[in-house]
């Protein structure tokens, strides 16, 4: 992604927006975009997840492969999330290698589902210091309209709660599901004109500031967090939208329901 | 080719594994305005291939040495997703995509009218959803109806179609065995209103009269599709 250039004027209509509780959209500070969630969407891939947030659209596709163990780990598989923002996402989004943006999106949301432990690795052995499953999971951007982030982890986790281990194909046993323990859920929340806001549209991503990205796990265990941008936060301003995602997050785990 | 010459891919009443007759083309479903934040888009679903492809611009061209001052380029990345396969693909460099992006753009710039737009750049994004068996064809297809959807003025819409050989019979749109096992592969580019072509490769064995047949069954299929696109662009019954 190259450098935006950020225009004043919409940095200064944000800025009256939030003096008026308002937003761009018309929406409240803390109110999300409908969020639609499709599973078993792609052909080719053994999980898959279509995840729509007013005009953000990203696909999640699970695939396994078979992996030696690493030698300090003989009874491990691996989880492995990739992500990518090809330029087909937005017009600021450009090709080649893949930029830092896309790098942070893909780590932030694999951090999450790693750490809630919600795939329990040892199970993904099949001999021990011989053959186990590497799941990959890949994330890929169709329309950005802001919070990919969002978009992103939720699709990755309904992706690999809806994948099947495709054992038959590889010769090593009988396909079965992928045992996804946890549901772990990612809130985004983006400075704009002065004070936080959930679910940003790429505008308010343009003219916002910093933002922050919290992973909560089923009971509201915390199991990744990431500030990224320029910017300032104090800690009642955290506690605020803790607060917030902690409510937020249970709801979004019942749509996967 | 592969030319595995054993698998049989005809049975004896002339039909090929998927039912379909030699000249038929799979079903295929065109839809537009799929990606919200692009100036014109396309979903075509051809048999269980998949693309989506956006259209942005026109739009200021850089790097500037890409800039041509009589004329727009156009900019197409062709990329296949990594679960879009069997096996998953590796995202990043490739000379399969290379090559498919290069022909993509070679065939587009023949039709799209780029002195409207001296100095400018019109990107196309074509991502391989799912593949099954030609997906440079469908992504070349549908990045015709996602130009026409972001109102870019075109002499015609490309409209590309495969046909090739297995078993010695000539068949149209080969599907994913028929392109593995098969004999030839032979995909065209054809403009419907003139039947001028922007768009030509073939790889494999063909007679002068088999390559007559698939030539012929290219054009037919492309005709047939070309009325798919059309009623989707006018916010057909099946877009």
């Amino acid at each position: 992604m190259s450098a935006p250039t950020v225009p004043n004027l919409l940095r200064a209509h944000l800025h009256d927006l939030a003096i008026n509780n308002s937003r761009l959209d018309g929406r409240g500070q803390f109110e999300g975009r409908e969020i639609n969630l499709e599973t078993g969407i792609l052909p080719r891939a053994e999980g898959s997840a279509k995840v729509t947030m007013g005009n953000t659209i990203v696909l999640a596709g699970v695939k396994f492969q078979l992996m030696t163990p690493y030698p300090d780990r003989p009874n491990q598989g691996g989880l492995m999330c990739s992500c990518e923002v090809r330029p087909i996402a937005g017009r600021h989004w450009e090709a080649g290698p893949p930029s830092p943006e896309s790098i942070e999106l893909g780590r932030v949301v694999d951090r999450g589902i790693r750490e809630s432990g919600c795939i329990d690795v040892d199970d993904l052995c099949i001999i021990p210091g011989e053959k186990a499953w590497q799941v990959i999971l890949d994330l890929h951007a169709i329309s950005d309209d802001g919070n990919l982030f969002d978009a992103f982890a939720l699709a990755g986790i309904a992706a690999l709660r809806s994948a099947i281990i495709p054992a038959e194909k590889f010769e090593v046993g009988e396909d079965s599901p992928l045992k996804v323990s946890k549901k772990p859920i990612m809130c985004s929340y983006h400075k704009v004109g002065g004070r936080f806001v959930y679910d940003a549209s790429y505008k308010e991503e343009l003219g916002g500031d910093e933002r922050i990205h919290i992973t909560l796990g089923d009971d509201d265990h915390v199991h990744s967090l990431q500030k990224g941008l320029k910017g300032i936060f104090t800690a009642d301003e955290f506690a605020e939208i803790m607060e917030h995602a902690k409510q937020r997050c249970a709801e979004l785990r019942e749509l996967m329901n | 080719m592969g030319g595995y010459g054993d698998v049989q891919m005809i049975d004896e009443n002339g039909l090929r594994m998927d039912g379909r007759k030699p000249g038929d083309v799979r079903p295929i479903t065109i839809e537009t305005g799929v990606v919200p934040v692009a100036d014109g888009s396309c979903r075509m679903v051809w048999g269980t291939n998949e693309a989506i492809v956006a259209v942005y611009g026109p739009m200021e061209a850089h790097p500037r040495k890409i800039q041509r001052q009589d004329r727009a380029v156009i900019d197409v990345a062709y990329n296949m997703a990594p679960f879009s396969t069997t096996d998953r693909i590796r995202p990043g460099f490739n000379r399969r995509s290379r090559e498919i992006s290069k022909v993509t753009k070679d065939a587009l710039e023949s039709v799209v009218l780029l002195e409207l737009y001296p100095r400018s750049k019109i990107r196309v994004s074509i991502e391989i959803i799912s593949a099954e068996a030609g997906t440079r064809c469908v992504g070349l297809t549908a990045a015709s109806v996602a130009l026409a959807d972001a109102g870019i003025p075109m002499t015609d819409m490309v409209v590309s179609v495969a046909s090739g050989k297995v078993n010695d019979v000539v068949v149209c749109d080969l599907n994913k065995e028929e392109d593995n096992y098969g004999e030839a592969d032979l995909p065209m580019g054809v403009l419907p209103n003139t039947g001028e072509l922007v768009f030509l490769q073939m790889d494999g064995d063909l007679s002068p009269e088999e390559f007559k047949q698939a030539w012929d069954y290219n054009v037919d299929a492309a005709m047939q599709v070309h009325k798919l696109m059309v009623e989707a662009l006018k916010g057909g019954a099946n877009s």
